[in-house]
């Protein structure tokens, strides 16, 4: 009786507070406001989404940005404002029946950034993506953007022959050519600079990367396949004043970086990044007479200016390199024309500009209204020789891009429309045989983006562009995001991507190798058809976070450039599809703070590609079917001590069939790497090992006897060739 | 197991000369309190994490709500005004000294000072 009583006592106050709000007044049984923004001018903002915290109730603000909700609808006395180009925000209002609500804005690009979270597993995006923060890029050997994936799971970084040393990113088992790479979310590198283009990033250039599986928005293109991987490159107005960076390794390769960066003004900013790099030294660990990797030297200069000014944000860049390397036999001169030496050689020269510029317009007192506008041109030559094997290429393009975004009655739904236009123009000569085509490429895209304020997010775009050469191109893609609870989200994404291939260029690996090249029939453009899923979880355990995420995808190509290894040891055929080929990826990834400052991140990847050759469905040579990938990352408070060990398990991979040779499968194979930094307020020092147990393939170059026989390749790599690597560096920055 | 416990014992004894250490001159150890204009937990993580770096700084704490940075710092080396201009340069004010503006402007969104308390 005695409980009762008390029970009853204490649910009297909340009661009587029932019946008060239900006898109030129909106006105070709402909880009216006003949303602003946070700036000098405190306007209105029209259209802005307000809902009660954990249900889907809400309205948006009107043309004075007032708005009225139901005190009734609530579940907790909280409400979440959200507003294009304004930071969301979640206020209390309990006991309050007016209030107004101030919103920051963001002084963003909206319209083109995919936005650099922070934290690796974004919850926000519609796009399962993943961040490579740049804490994450310090981890691993610094150097290029080859090396940025190191102590990532999503993407693979393999080695295309034993001679170029080019590097080549893998997603979902595919080739990196089906992987879009954007800059600062403007495709960058594309067509014949696919081959190199790790190398020509500089790790030092780079902010974060974000990595964005399946196909992506239509925005940038109908190219994706696989993915997207979209690196920031550092923001004038926020990079560091100096940064200087020096790398040095056991091979005798060498790095400088210097980034200078100020603000002019009020208005502008710019940053000035140097990079050059050099091997002189001929390594050979595995005694085959080849040179492990190629020596050479790379100069390469970026130029970025950044203008802000209230609605206005513009960037300009300009990027310039000069690349040349020599690979081959260790007594290879390359000052001697290939005909007068016994030896065997490649060379390569490669020279590459580029400038675009981004600028955006945002409307006063409508911050979800912008238009922008975005331009690039490319120019990139390259001459090279593999043995007697002379190829040469160059590629100009140019590239426009109109993007409007509005909202459709309030932010919950918004649209980006644009024109976009492409031009490239390709020449390539291979020993005797020259071969090009030019594309002008106008298309038009819509893209809707459905958000209902709290746990569904839908993306719908698509894109027509009429290409000169191969007609019509029709691109739909949809991405829908429902978060099932806050930490519990679930991913479909679904699309088309087109692409004309350079199969020469993307295959360069075929180069280096005896096999003679041919095409069985005219090329047509590649198409497939992506689709996937994914589930991320958040969780925390003793206090400390995790993630865990797991993935599929399938990915079936209507058409593709076949590279055909298999029919004829001596031959590389190129021809279209003429069956299945696809790809089916499976990946679980678990991160989680083990111990405080002991960061674990592991993951398993299964991979099943096949492709028709010949009339036969079988699978691609050099991807293996399982993977294992383990980070363990341990940092001291503050950072001042870091220490990291990456290592990765390699399941069996297929190989082509080559006459007189009787390896046809790899061999299982671990890699380890570490590294070891130490911070100061300005200085940071690091020294670290990359394939500590000095596993290499043995005998990554098949013929090495007769370079000029018919048996000779150097295409068939599939594990790592120089061994074991240890470097240092440090590291110089003022703020 | 028995290294690990004497691996232990070694740790413990290694912390208490650290901590005995640290007692024997408490003389030169000064605290200060600055007012910033820091405004969220990830403006806490940042100061914090810059003043772990100044030189002559012991420990550092803020406190979010009242917006206090108070810092232990070894009197022989470093000095209220330097560590007040470390705050600056960090983006944020500290009294009635203004942040430095680029540093300002490299801040986070959350952590501009027009953001408000959050």
């Amino acid at each position: 009786m005695k409980t009762k009583t008390a029970k009853l006592l204490r649910t009297l106050p909340a009661l009587l507070a029932l019946y008060i709000l239900a006898t109030l007044p129909t106006a105070a049984q709402q909880l009216t406001g006003k949303v602003v923004a946070n700036t000098d001018s405190q306007t209105p903002l029209i259209g802005a989404n307000v809902a009660w915290k954990g249900t889907s109730i809400g309205t948006s603000t009107n043309a004075n940005g007032a708005f009225a909700l139901s005190l009734a609808d609530a579940v907790t006395p909280e409400i979440i404002v959200s507003y294009i180009g304004h930071k969301a925000d979640t206020i209390t209002v309990a006991g309050k029946n007016n209030i107004v609500v101030q919103l920051t804005p963001n002084n963003k690009l909206q319209e083109v950034v995919v936005e650099g979270q922070q934290a690796r597993y974004s919850s926000l995006t519609p796009t399962n993506s993943q961040v490579i923060t740049s804490r994450d890029l310090e981890k691993s050997a610094c150097c290029n953007l080859a090396e940025s994936f190191e102590t990532n799971a999503s993407v693979e970084v393999s080695t295309t022959d034993a001679v170029s040393g080019a590097k080549q990113i893998q997603m979902l088992g595919l080739d990196g050519s089906y992987t879009l790479l954007t800059t600062d979310n403007i495709p960058a590198l594309r067509g014949l600079a696919i081959p190199y283009r790790l190398n020509y990033l500089s790790g030092t250039y780079i902010e974060s990367i974000d990595i964005i599986k399946g196909t992506g928005s239509v925005l940038n293109g109908y190219e994706s396949i696989s993915g997207q991987v979209n690196v920031l490159l550092k923001d004038p107005e926020k990079a560091e004043r100096v940064y200087f960076n020096l790398y040095g390794n056991s091979l005798a390769k060498f790095d400088a970086n210097l980034n200078l960066a100020t603000s002019v003004g009020k208005k502008w900013s710019t940053i000035l990044m140097l990079h050059s790099n050099y091997l002189g030294n001929r390594v050979d660990r595995n005694d085959d007479d080849f040179m492990d990797l190629p020596i050479g030297t790379q100069y390469n200069v970026f130029n970025k200016w950044k203008f802000s000014h209230d609605a206005v944000v513009s960037e300009f860049g300009v990027n310039a390199l000069h690349e040349n390397k020599v690979g081959g036999q260790l007594k290879y001169k390359e000052d001697i024309p290939q005909e007068q030496q016994l030896y065997y050689g490649t060379n390569s020269e490669t020279d590459r500009f580029s400038a675009y510029n981004k600028s955006s317009y945002t409307y006063p007192g409508r911050p979800y209204q912008s238009i922008g506008l975005i331009t690039s041109v490319a120019h990139y030559k390259f001459k090279s020789s593999y043995g007697f094997r002379d190829y040469d290429g160059e590629q100009n393009s140019g590239s426009a891009r109109l993007i409007f975004q509005s909202i459709l009655g309030h932010t919950g739904h918004t649209y980006k429309a644009g024109l976009s236009y492409t031009y490239d123009d390709y020449t390539e000569t291979l020993t005797d045989s020259t071969f090009g085509r030019t594309e002008h490429i106008p298309g038009a895209f819509l893209e809707y983006i459905y958000n209902n304020a709290t746990n569904l997010t839908l993306v719908a775009g698509s894109r027509v562009d009429f290409h000169s050469i191969y007609g019509t191109v029709f691109t739909p893609r949809l991405n829908v995001k429902y978060d099932a609870t806050p930490n519990t989200i679930f991913r479909i994404a679904a699309g088309k991507g087109f692409r004309i291939a350079n199969p020469v260029a993307e295959n360069s690996a075929i180069l280096v190798s005896s096999r003679a090249i041919k095409a069985k029939e005219e090329l047509k453009p590649e198409e497939a058809w992506n689709i996937g899923g994914s589930f991320t979880q958040y969780f925390e355990l003793g206090g400390r976070p995790g993630t865990f995420v797991t993935d599929y995808y399938y990915t079936t190509f209507d058409n593709q450039v076949v590279l055909d290894m298999y029919s004829e040891p001596t031959q590389a055929l190129f021809y279209n599809l003429n069956g299945r080929s696809f790809s089916k990826s499976f990946q679980a990834e678990l991160q989680y703070e083990v111990l405080k400052g002991l960061d674990v991140k592991t993951a398993y990847k299964y991979f099943d590609v096949r492709t028709t050759y010949n009339g036969q469905l079988i699978q691609k040579p050099m991807i293996p079917q399982h993977r294992f990938f383990v980070n363990l990352g341990f940092a001291t408070p503050f950072d001042k001590w870091r220490a990291d060990l990456t290592g990765q398990y390699f399941g069996l991979m297929p190989l082509a069939p080559i006459e007189q040779d009787n390896v046809h499968k790899s061999e299982r194979f671990y890699t380890f790497n570490t590294q070891v930094s130490r911070a100061f307020k300005r200085w940071e020092l690091y020294a670290g090992a990359e394939n500590i147990l000095n596993y290499k393939q043995e005998n990554p170059i098949i013929g090495t006897d007769q370079p000029f026989g018919s048996n000779f390749d150097a295409s068939m790599v599939w594990g790592p060739i120089t061994g074991r690597v240890v470097y240092a560096g440090l590291r110089f920055k003022i703020d | 197991m028995k290294t690990l416990k004497s691996f232990l014992a070694v740790f413990t004894l290694f912390f208490i000369c650290v901590g005995a250490n640290a007692q024997t001159q408490p003389k030169n150890e000064q605290t200060l309190e600055v007012k910033t204009s820091a405004v969220c937990g990830m403006c806490k993580k940042s100061l914090e994490k810059a003043m772990a770096y100044e030189k002559g700084v012991k420990s550092s704490s803020l406190d979010v709500d009242s917006k206090v940075l108070t810092v232990v710092f070894d009197s022989r080396k470093t000095s209220p005004d330097n560590i007040r201009k470390a705050i600056n340069e960090t983006g944020y004010d500290a009294d009635s000294k203004p942040a430095s503006e680029r540093a300002y402007k490299r801040l986070d969104d959350c952590c501009k000072k027009e953001a408000g308390a959050h």
